[in-house]
């Protein structure tokens, strides 16, 4: 019974989140789960981003070559703005490209 | 006398340069940095490469990069000779001196921070991230610690 109460609250903000997302779909009710993203550049414990390692820097500039936004990557803060200047560094050196079309 | 610092030189020659022009290119550069109190730390050859867009109407060049000690009028001097020079494309001076000493420090916090964790007799990965990396996501890290 408490433990029920419990999970219920838990669930709450969740739940209220996911009502106003529904609502703009058109009132869908299922809770959406998501998983927890994780800072890729912490799990690994890289302390230094490399301009020069274009390979590693590849899955942060998805087609358009735009930088990927950390809401979406799941990168801490610190570590975005490191890959920002990253990006941007490599760039200059055409390791990678500004823009595709 | 300004201070010495660690610098990355990166510079992409035109695919047309021969072997020969990169050498001597490579020799202008050491005896630069050497002219201006300058200590040359590393060099690497990355090859012919693609660029990831056209530069001028180059579609590849060949990269260079180029470690060294100095000071900023070293930097300045090397900056303007590579403009002048018609077979490089492209180049880039970076400062890394402070990032990596910063990397360096993150890197020996977090093995003290493991080590006294082993000391203690505790598994050396904690539930909370032992690195200040975290984003201040405080709730999440709480309620991560109570469970």
């Amino acid at each position: 019974m408490f433990n029920e109460r419990r999970t219920g609250q838990g669930a709450g903000p969740k739940g209220r989140g996911s009502s106003a997302r529904g609502a703009d779909k058109g009132g869908q009710r299922r809770p959406m789960f998501r998983r927890r993203k994780v800072c890729k550049f912490c799990t690994d414990k890289v302390d230094y981003i490399d301009y020069k390692d274009a390979k590693m820097l590849i899955p942060f500039v998805p087609e358009r070559a735009k930088i990927l936004p950390r809401r979406i990557s799941g990168v801490c803060a610190m570590h975005q703005r490191k890959l920002q200047t990253a990006i941007k560094r490599a760039r200059q050196l055409a390791l990678l490209p500004y823009a595709t079309d | 006398m300004s201070e010495t610092r660690l610098y990355e030189l990166v510079y992409i020659v035109s695919p047309d340069a021969t072997e020969q022009a990169i050498a001597d290119l490579h020799t202008q550069v050491e005896s630069i940095v050497a002219r201006l109190h300058g200590e040359m730390v590393r060099t690497e050859t990355w090859g012919r490469r693609r660029l990831a867009f056209k530069i001028g109407k180059h579609r590849e060049g060949t990269y260079v990069l180029e470690v060294f000690n100095g000071t900023g009028e070293l930097t300045k001097e090397l900056d303007r000779r590579l403009k002048v020079s018609d077979i490089v494309i492209r180049q880039l001076i970076v400062r890394v001196d402070e990032e990596l000493r910063l990397a360096e420090r993150t890197r020996a916090r977090r093995q003290a921070e493991v080590q006294r964790r082993i000391d203690r007799g505790l598994p050396p990965l904690g539930s909370r991230r032992s690195s200040s990396d975290d984003d201040g996501r405080d709730d999440d890290a709480a309620s991560g610690a109570e469970v």
